[in-house]
Formats: structure tokens, C-alpha cells, sequence
């Protein structure tokens, strides 16, 4: 079971995850995604240092409010 | 209801479409005969001459007398606009009174197209002003008959762009292909227009970054402002309560990420100029209009602009059209689209679903919109969805 990740713009370093199999750890591309990310909710595509820049859109939409690594849940706790 | 747009196959996008050559270089998509009603008196009177005619478009101003100054100036420059619309081929201009009458003739002499006038005051009962109306009407129908497709090149195109019942999905299908879309069609040299002010909020500096000038940007970002504290004064703090907690638990992490999920219909395009409602562009490339959020009314200053066909995207179902743009109903959310097909022209599920890419989204988008400029039927005009609602800022007298 592999999960659907929507990445909009070439630049984004976090895609969405636009389906509800919160148990699969990866994504139709291959892309390593944590489990129970919920649908519409974001994973890092990438590493993200503290500090950087989240890009969705081709736009910064926040900064990473802690180290991210590739395919975790970016969001609120992490996110700001 | 017909084929939709989206269940052929072809995805080459074209940049030629069989539309009507108007005055001042202009294309139409559509070639209707227009009943205008210059005062909400009028209205019955103008539907009920419709009526004998099969489907001339009926365009009502629902107010006038007793407007302010500058509100009643609107209203009239809107339907002046409208009624020199490229998607309208002739049209009846029905007034109450004779002097009124005479001034929509007047100016109509400017407007390359059969148009009558009829002041109700002049007819001699209810169903003589009904008749006579009706024997107009016959008249601007044989002659509008008159009119031929062309091959037009899409580079002649305004597009409104428009948002409605946004969602998790619209945020990240609908509204993202149409900004692949509109990428594409300034390639062309077309002319696409965004409204909707209070969309905006949050997005002040991706308006920076996408702008030709300093200036443009400025002009964008103080609309921006003065919508905010307009709601602000109405007891709307968005800023402070956005994203809101539910929101967040449907995993919008900050503002700008939620303003962006509809401000992303732009694409990577520069806007070229910031328009006040209803205002004509000037050049080809991206504009934003200073309008209200409401749908009926942000895509009525689009069309009173000349866009010949609006692009609409949905996440829940939401009737909202234009009678005289053809707004096309794009949608990526499959619940909206197994239960709404009667309403969706273009079915972008496929997205969710894994099956397509946004590039083949836009591509989808561009064989709607050409199939639409040829001839081919929204949902919204199928239904006869759509109305025109003028802003007001002033109480009336």
C-alpha cells in the first residue's frame, strides 16, 4: 500500500499527502513518508535544519521551528 | 447534458478556437442577443419580452434610482460595459423613461453592434411595452443570426479566475492546475484576471516577489490592506484567527499557506496591473481586480472587464456562473465529482486518485477551455446558472 504525496511546484521541499492509507511509509514516487500522517497534511521531501525555510507552492509558508528529516510530519509542532 | 469537456482524450493543448471577431480586435465565445434592463423597473417587463425568444441573455441592474452618486455611476458604467461585451453579438437596452432611453442611444452608437433602445414610458400598456419589447428582440435575433465562427487565437482570451467551496482539495488540485493553466496561456499572450481582495490577505509578499513593478505591487498590497481593515472594522480579525483550529486539524500549518492554497491559481505569472472593479486591462499578462470575495459579484467586475470565460475551481459544489462568461466548473475532490458531475466541467480526480499529473490537469483545463470558446456548453449556462450583482459602497437615498 503506498500512500498518493501531491508536490505542487518544483521547488517545494514538503509534498501533500492526499489519501488516508496513514499506515504506508512511502509514497507512489518512492518517497519515504513517516506513518499516520493524516490526509492534507504535509511530509518533508528533504532534510529541513532549524531555521529553514518551508516551501510549498514555490513559496515560504513557514520555518522550521526544529530539525526535519526526509519524510516526517511537517506541521505546528514543527512549523511556524 | 452533453459530453463533459473532460472525457476526451485529447491533451494537446491548442491555441486556436473557432470564436466571433468583435470590434477593436476583439473575440467573443459566445454570440448572444442581450436584453438589458437599465433599472430594476424594467426587469418583468424585459423577462417577460425574453421570454417569447428561446435564450436571449437577460442582464438586470437591480437598483439604480436612488443610488448615490458614485454607486449609481458604477452600476451604469457596468452595464455600458456589459452591453459592449464581446460575447454579446446585439442587444435591447430597455429603460423606464424617454431621456434615459436617449442617452443609452447615444452611447450605443459607439458599440459595433445592432443594439435598440425602448423606454417603457412610451409604450401604451403592460403588454404593449411586453410586445414591442418582443418585436425588438426578433429583430437583434435575425440580426445577430448574421454572425460566423472564425479561427481566433487564444492569445485574444481574458480569463477570470475564481475560487469557490475550497477545500483540502482545491487547495492543492483545482487551484494549482489552473495556475499551471494560466502559465501556459500568458505564454500565449493572453490576459487572465484575479479578484476577490480579502483571498489576498497573507499573500502580500508573494505579491512583491510576483510583480512587474514596485508600484504594481503597492497598488495590489494597499487594496490588500484596506479590505483588512474594512473587516476589521466589521469585528473580522483574519489575520489574528487564521488558520483557523480547524484549519490546522485539516493540516494548514501557517496563514500564508492557506492563502496561498487560492492564490496559487496565478501561477509563476507577474501581475502586469492592479485594476478597480469593472476596470479594463490595457495589456496582455496577469491583473488583479479590487472585488468583493462573493463569487456573483467578483466575477460580474471580471466579466464587465471583458473576460470571455471564467475558470472556476471547487472543492465542495458550489452553483455559482456567469451567464455571459462561461464559467468553467473545475474540481478535483471525488466525492464533489461522483455526486456533481451535472455541474463539473472538468473532473480533476484523477489527481487524488494518483492517475494524472498537474501538467495533465492544465492540459485537461486548456481542452476544456478551447472546446468552450468553440461553442461547447458549460454546465452553468446548460442550467442557466448565473447572475450580476453590482457592488454597492453607500447607503441608498
Amino acid at each position: 500500500m503506498k500512500r498518493i504525496g501531491l508536490t505542487v511546484h518544483p521547488h517545494d521541499n514538503v509534498t501533500t499527502l492526499l489519501d488516508f492509507q496513514v499506515d504506508a511509509t512511502q509514497t507512489h514516487d518512492g518517497q519515504p513518508v513517516a506513518s499516520g500522517i493524516p490526509f492534507g497534511h504535509k511530509a518533508a521531501l528533504r532534510p529541513i535544519a532549524c531555521g529553514e525555510s518551508i516551501i510549498k507552492y514555490g513559496v515560504v509558508i513557514g520555518i522550521a521551528t526544529a530539525d526535519i528529516g526526509t519524510g516526517e510530519h511537517v506541521h505546528v509542532h514543527n512549523c511556524q | 447534458m452533453s459530453t463533459t469537456a473532460n472525457e476526451t482524450t485529447s491533451t494537446q493543448r491548442r491555441t486556436q478556437f473557432q470564436g466571433f471577431q468583435r470590434s477593436r480586435g476583439r473575440v467573443g465565445v459566445r454570440n448572444h442577443v442581450a436584453v438589458i434592463s437599465t433599472v430594476a423597473l424594467c426587469n418583468r417587463i424585459a423577462q417577460l419580452a425574453a421570454a417569447h425568444h428561446g435564450s436571449p441573455l437577460l442582464i438586470k441592474g437591480d437598483f439604480q434610482r436612488g443610488l448615490q452618486t458614485e454607486d449609481a455611476a458604477l452600476q451604469e458604467a457596468m452595464l455600458g460595459q456589459l452591453l459592449d461585451h464581446p460575447n454579446i453579438g446585439a442587444a435591447l437596452v430597455l429603460c423606464h423613461d424617454r431621456r434615459t432611453a436617449q442617452r443609452w442611444h447615444q452611447q450605443a452608437a459607439a458599440y459595433d453592434k445592432p443594439i435598440e433602445t425602448l423606454a417603457v414610458m412610451d409604450c401604451q400598456g403592460v403588454q404593449n411595452a411586453i410586445d414591442t419589447a418582443s418585436a425588438i428582440i426578433k429583430r437583434l435575433t435575425q440580426a445577430a443570426a448574421h454572425a460566423r465562427r472564425v479561427p481566433c487565437s487564444i492569445s485574444q482570451l481574458t480569463f477570470a479566475l475564481e475560487c469557490g467551496g475550497s477545500d483540502a482539495s482545491s487547495a492543492v488540485c483545482s487551484n494549482p492546475a489552473i495556475g499551471k493553466f494560466v502559465d501556459w496561456a500568458i505564454e500565449q499572450g493572453a490576459t487572465v484576471i484575479v479578484s476577490e481582495t480579502a483571498e489576498f490577505i497573507g499573500a502580500e509578499e508573494v505579491v512583491q516577489a510576483q510583480s512587474v513593478s514596485v508600484d504594481v505591487a503597492e497598488a495590489i498590497n494597499a487594496c490588500i490592506r484596506v479590505t483588512e481593515q474594512r473587516m476589521a472594522g466589521d469585528g473580522d480579525h483574519y489575520r489574528g484567527v487564521n488558520p483557523t483550529p480547524e484549519n490546522i486539524e485539516a493540516g494548514l500549518t501557517t496563514l500564508v499557506e492557506k492563502t496561498m492554497g487560492a492564490v496559487c491559481k496565478i501561477g509563476n505569472a507577474k501581475f502586469v496591473g492592479c485594476l478597480r472593479f469593472g476596470d479594463i486591462p490595457t495589456r496582455s499578462g496577469l491583473y488583479f481586480m479590487d472585488t468583493p470575495f462573493f463569487s456573483p459579484c467578483s466575477i460580474t467586475g471580471m466579466a464587465a472587464a471583458g473576460a470571455q470565460i471564467a475558470l472556476f475551481s471547487m472543492g465542495v459544489f458550489n452553483p455559482s456562473g456567469n451567464p455571459l462568461t462561461p464559467t468553467l466548473k473545475v474540481c478535483g475532490n471525488p466525492d464533489t465529482v461522483k455526486h456533481w458531475e451535472d455541474g463539473i466541467d472538468v473532473n480533476l480526480s484523477g489527481l487524488i486518485q494518483g492517475d494524472i499529473t498537474l501538467d495533465q490537469a492544465a492540459d485537461q483545463i486548456a481542452h476544456a477551455v478551447t472546446l468552450t470558446a468553440s461553442g461547447h456548453i458549460s454546465k452553468t449556462e446548460a442550467w442557466g446558472e448565473g447572475q450580476f450583482i453590482f457592488p454597492r459602497t453607500l447607503p441608498a437615498f
